[in-house]
């Protein structure tokens, strides 16, 4: 089943076009990386399926699950499945993370008419997804990435990722900020969340190291606002031998 | 009695630059206004004054150790209209005070009254006032802290109508502590107007608060906190957020006498615009003449941080949620200094009340 469809996508910021006629189709129980130069428009492609505001799709049409997908607000994207993880987790001070998770997850559930979870189901929930990924159980009492490290704001994104659960990933440079451990945590965080035969992810990094723990089927590369290239595994590889312009060349 | 629009201060001067006096006299001449009879009391124990229109319903009181007398009102512009009987919290000696909560009901017109809270040697208060109703509340306070005396105090403005003008001059004697918080959540225009003085060595007083405003509403605090002895602390800490057409401004001095040595001042002035209709006006006031002191000022205006609504979104938080946690969370660290939880939940409540209506 095709989960997300991408076809012929135009995208601008302030009036500058950054995706030029991408097109990508994702089915259930795949995993694609997408690589790429800076400024080729990896980070781009993610915000506007996330839907920032800012980003204008001014050609083009992306469907996730079947439905309109830039018809959808940000939260409605959530709430359909979507789950964007951001290169820079964005600080805020005077919440919780406790209490923003809770929001999000329980506002998700609601719009799905699912019944809310209560405090003491959410607790137990997202105090294991914090064990599994190796974080004190206490910084969920936090304010959401205050203070955190680039690692522990890496490591929270995935708590969030495995509380909400989400049917499709879309992960923007996660592996940035790691170290080692940390790699190999978050590496597994996202096959156990994520590899299922109902699920699919986007892996947007400029390095293969993170695809020595999820292994992608396949791996684009984007360069200059559309995929240039489509392989298997091996691309990645070839990309770190002979970088961007040896691929595309 | 009722005040001539020609007997108000001028905004001319600097004091009154940002008063909206003219919200004042329309509030004074609103028409009669049937008493909101909702209980307004939280669930503490201690003494219970309710004023209707600045009267005591003496039915409705439980006076416990608080008494009615009359007071001298001091020369404010509005403070000193307040002259007359009030109430008046005395408290001996190493005592400790039952809470006193006082509701004040404005049935429209204008209601003036005067107060008094007068803490000896070693002896704590916690004092809750809630302004609700409509019409023109003024009052007057005046707070005398012995040595090593302690007072809370928390204070709501959250009247449906009309306009609160509040005049409080307090001294605070050697380590004496005086923690002062405002909440303005109703949809009444507002003045806190008040004076400070660290009188003894090691004093601390806080005094703070949240204004929010929408509509075309105006609230504003003018504080001035004046360290006269060794080794005084004072926090200024006030959030004002401002929505529609709203102004919220805060104007806070502190001034440090030469013998004030060892003074620690702080003033946290923030603004927060929720949308560009809006105005917040700040002005953190340092007037300082001792040579070893610390002085801390922060006065920052703005809007929410898109990265951090768009990051709420992205997780499933619709805008309007999203943009009521981020509120909430600016004006949590003024709140956060009511030290009793019913208290600090009564007020969390009313500034939700107020996002949720706004928002």
């Amino acid at each position: 089943m095709t989960l997300l469809n991408i076809e012929n996508l135009h995208a601008e910021i302030d009036g500058k076009e950054i995706l030029k006629g991408l097109s990508l189709s994702v089915n259930a129980g795949e995993v694609h990386a997408i690589m790429g130069p800076n400024g080729a428009g990896k980070s781009t492609l993610g915000y506007v399926l996330g839907g920032r505001p800012g980003y204008e799709v001014t050609a083009g049409s992306v469907t996730f699950k079947g439905q309109d997908l830039l018809a959808l607000e940000p939260h409605e994207r959530a709430a359909a499945g979507m789950f964007l993880g951001f290169q820079y987790p964005v600080e805020i001070p005077g919440v919780s993370n406790v209490q923003f998770l809770r929001e999000a997850l329980n506002a998700q559930r609601g719009n799905r008419d699912e019944k809310p979870l209560s405090g003491a189901e959410f607790l137990k929930l997202a105090r294991g997804e914090a064990a599994k990924l190796e974080m004190d159980a206490e910084m969920l009492k936090r304010p959401v990435n205050v203070g955190f490290s680039g690692g522990e704001k890496k490591r929270n994104e995935m708590v969030q990722m495995g509380v909400i659960d989400p049917a499709f990933a879309i992960l923007d440079e996660t592996d940035s900020g790691l170290d080692i451990d940390a790699l190999r945590i978050v590496g597994d965080g996202i096959n156990r969340i994520m590899r299922a035969p109902d699920k699919a992810v986007l892996l947007i990094t400029h390095y293969q190291r993170l695809l020595d723990y999820v292994k992608p089927d396949f791996v684009h590369v984007l360069d200059g606002g559309r995929i240039t290239r489509t392989g298997g595994a091996e691309l990645a590889h070839e990309l770190e031998r002979e970088g961007y312009a040896g691929v595309s060349a | 009695m009722t005040t001539a629009v020609l007997d108000l201060p001028s905004t001319r001067a600097e004091a009154w630059r940002w008063a909206d006096l003219g919200a004042l006299s329309a509030a004074a001449a609103l028409g009669p206004v049937a008493a909101d009879a909702a209980d307004h009391f939280l669930d503490l124990p201690g003494a219970r004054l309710l004023f209707v229109g600045g009267v005591l319903d003496v039915v409705r009181s439980d006076l416990v150790g608080v008494s009615i007398e009359p007071i001298a009102a001091g020369e404010h512009a509005l403070g000193a209209r307040t002259a007359g009987e009030g109430w008046v919290l005395r408290v001996g000696k190493q005592a400790t005070a039952a809470p006193v909560q006082i509701v004040h009901v404005a049935t429209g017109g204008e209601n003036h009254l005067p107060s008094a809270i007068v803490l000896a040697e070693d002896a704590s208060a916690q004092v809750v006032e809630t302004y609700v109703g409509a019409g023109w509340s003024n009052r007057f306070l005046r707070v005398e802290l012995g040595k090593a005396a302690r007072l809370m105090r928390a204070v709501r403005i959250v009247q449906a109508a009309g306009f609160v003008s509040l005049r409080e001059e307090a001294v605070l004697g050697e380590a004496a502590n005086l923690v002062t918080t405002f909440l303005g959540a109703g949809a009444a225009g507002s003045r806190i107007d008040a004076q400070i003085t660290i009188d003894g060595d090691a004093a601390l007083a806080e005094y703070g608060g949240a204004l929010l405003t929408a509509g075309t509403q105006q609230q504003e605090c003018a504080v001035r906190v004046r360290h006269d002895a060794v080794g005084g602390q004072s926090h200024q800490l006030w959030r004002a957020v401002a929505a529609d057409r709203s102004t919220a401004s805060l104007a806070a001095a502190v001034e440090v006498a030469r013998h004030a040595q060892k003074t620690d001042g702080e003033q946290s002035l923030r603004g927060l615009l929720l949308n560009r209709t809006a105005t917040v006006n700040l002005k953190p006031e340092l007037e300082i003449f001792a040579d070893d002191v610390k002085c801390a000022h922060g006065a920052t205006v703005g809007e929410l941080d898109a990265r951090a609504l768009f990051y709420m979104q992205s997780r499933g938080i619709p805008t309007p949620r999203a943009t009521a946690l981020l509120t909430r969370a600016f004006v949590a660290d003024a709140l956060g200094r009511i030290a009793d939880e019913t208290v600090r939940d009564a007020f969390e409540a009313d500034a939700d009340a107020w996002l949720e209506a706004a928002l």
